[in-house]
């Protein structure tokens, strides 16, 4: 469907963009010695985890996409010297409560649907059910991204 | 005249093009001449001719307003005034299909502003008072009582090309014409054309129909996409990296497997960055070698002797490279 491309922009950077942004903060967590004590594996893996999701969110395009703002916000909370959020005038707060109440007699099985990926979804909760899926075929492809880049890393790095 | 064509291209839209598509292709015709005609529209005022626009099929008396000037473009039909001035002027909403929509009820009912002709003096200069006010705006109109249709107007539009901006829907033959039905309807086909796209994304889609299918299977891959980056990353927590890598053979192999293209342009990269907490204290240059990086091996060059640089050579001094790029994995610590 070339009409709706046009309009539905899901623009992805490059792969190495991704790959940047993950090696930067792969390196950011060695510099905190992290990698030195063997018996905290677990808290290594969350690490990691959560530094992969956010270099993702930064390479996806920052705070200009629903998803990737929710998640930078989740992930420094509290501390945020990092991220600079717009602070958008969001007049419409009121009527998104309204949506909801209604969106449940909105073709009852989209919205359910709509509901269990607005859980998986970050940022999902104050979302329209189009909007919510624009933001997850952006969320997706910046996934599959992700999922390359650190596929190819664990290549590289794996002995032979 | 003008009328002739006006119902020609009204007629065109009694299609079964849905309804996302026709204000698409509305706007698509709206919008060649769309920013051009309103800047002569705005300065000249006087020209608006008391109308606006009647669209309805086959009246006679349509006079569309010389809005444009000397522009071409046909007076568009819907540019209208803003919900403003609806509600300011409230004769406006004259309802003239209603002894028409008694005789032909199954005729494609429309949704439409109509005007009539004996706008008084005091209104049109109201009107071009109120239209050098306010932007521009296309309408959703429909043939209700003024009262819904100013609260209606009043509501955040459903398809939008700017904020402030309406598009027309025409209900279709033998559909309901209530507002809140065609919104639903516009709404639902909004969903299914991401749906649709969803589609596309995600392998193995298209032999599943109906969209509780569909959505399941999203849901499953996002899952499934998500797991796969939780496992890589306890892959790569696992990979315990010595001070005596090898790096030059990793990287080559990399570069080998992983054709990344075009590099990103440092401005990208570096205002990226620009809100970063670089707490490591590299430079930007660091990171421009960086993805460097991942050119796509284009030849060996073995003229160097420094087999890395030789790796990632694209034409720049190797010694340059040699230093930032051991920069760079040195930090890694791989």
């Amino acid at each position: 469907m070339a009409s709706a491309d046009k309009t539905i922009n899901t623009d992805v950077p490059e792969k190495d963009v991704f790959a940047i942004h993950f090696l930067q903060s792969l390196s950011n967590l060695r510099t905190q010695n992290l990698f030195n004590s063997p018996d905290t594996t677990n808290y290594r893996v969350r690490k990691i985890k959560k530094a992969a999701y956010v270099s993702m969110a930064r390479a996806a395009g920052g705070t200009s996409r629903l998803w990737s703002r929710a998640l930078l916000r989740r992930a420094t909370k509290g501390n945020n010297k990092i991220v600079r959020f717009p602070r958008k005038k969001r007049k419409v707060t009121w009527k998104i409560s309204s949506k909801r109440r209604r969106s449940d007699q909105r073709a009852p099985v989209v919205e359910e649907a709509a509901e269990r990926l607005r859980n998986l979804v970050p940022g999902g909760g104050g979302m329209e059910t189009s909007k919510l899926m624009e933001e997850t075929a952006h969320y997706i492809k910046c996934l599959s991204m992700q999922v390359k880049v650190m596929q190819c890393l664990v290549d590289g790095l794996s002995p032979k | 005249m003008n009328g002739a064509i006006e119902a020609d291209y009204l007629l065109n839209y009694n299609t079964d093009m849905s309804v996302l598509e026709r204000q698409r292709a509305h706007l698509k015709y709206l919008n060649p001449g769309f920013d051009s005609p309103l800047a002569g529209f705005f300065s000249d005022s006087s020209m608006i001719n008391g109308g606006v626009i009647d669209g309805f099929l086959g009246t006679d008396g349509l006079n569309l307003p010389m809005i444009y000037g000397d522009t071409t473009v046909e007076g568009d039909p819907r540019l209208s005034i803003s919900p403003e001035t609806m509600i300011g002027t409230g004769n406006f909403k004259k309802r003239k299909l209603d002894t028409e929509t008694k005789d032909c009820n199954g005729k494609k009912k429309k949704m439409m502003m109509s005007r009539e002709d004996e706008v008084e003096e005091d209104d049109k200069s109201k009107l071009t008072e109120q239209y050098n006010g306010s932007t521009k705006s296309i309408k959703k109109m429909k043939n209700k009582a003024k009262k819904e249709e100013n609260s209606y107007s009043n509501d955040s539009s459903k398809v939008t090309i700017q904020k402030t901006d309406y598009i027309h829907v025409r209900a279709r033959r033998g559909q309901a014409t209530d507002s809140h039905s065609i919104a639903e309807r516009v709404r639902r086909e909004k969903i299914s054309e991401r749906m649709k796209f969803l589609q596309d994304l995600v392998p193995g889609c298209d032999k599943i129909t109906g969209k509780a299918g569909m959505l399941d299977e999203i849901i499953n891959y996002v899952q499934s996409l998500q797991r796969q980056i939780e496992f890589l990353s306890m892959k790569l927590a696992v990979v315990n990296p010595r001070p005596d890598f090898d790096m030059d053979d990793i990287f080559a192999k990399e570069v080998a497997s992983t054709p990344m293209t075009v590099v990103p342009s440092p401005e990208m990269v570096n205002s990226g960055y620009s809100h970063e907490m670089v707490n490591s204290g590299y430079s930007n240059e660091m990171v421009s070698s960086g993805y460097l990086h991942f050119n796509p091996m284009q030849q060996v060059d073995t003229t160097s002797s420094d087999p890395l640089s030789s790796c990632f050579n694209n034409g720049q001094a190797p010694s340059m490279w040699d230093s930032h790029v051991q920069n760079l994995y040195g930090s890694l610590g791989v």
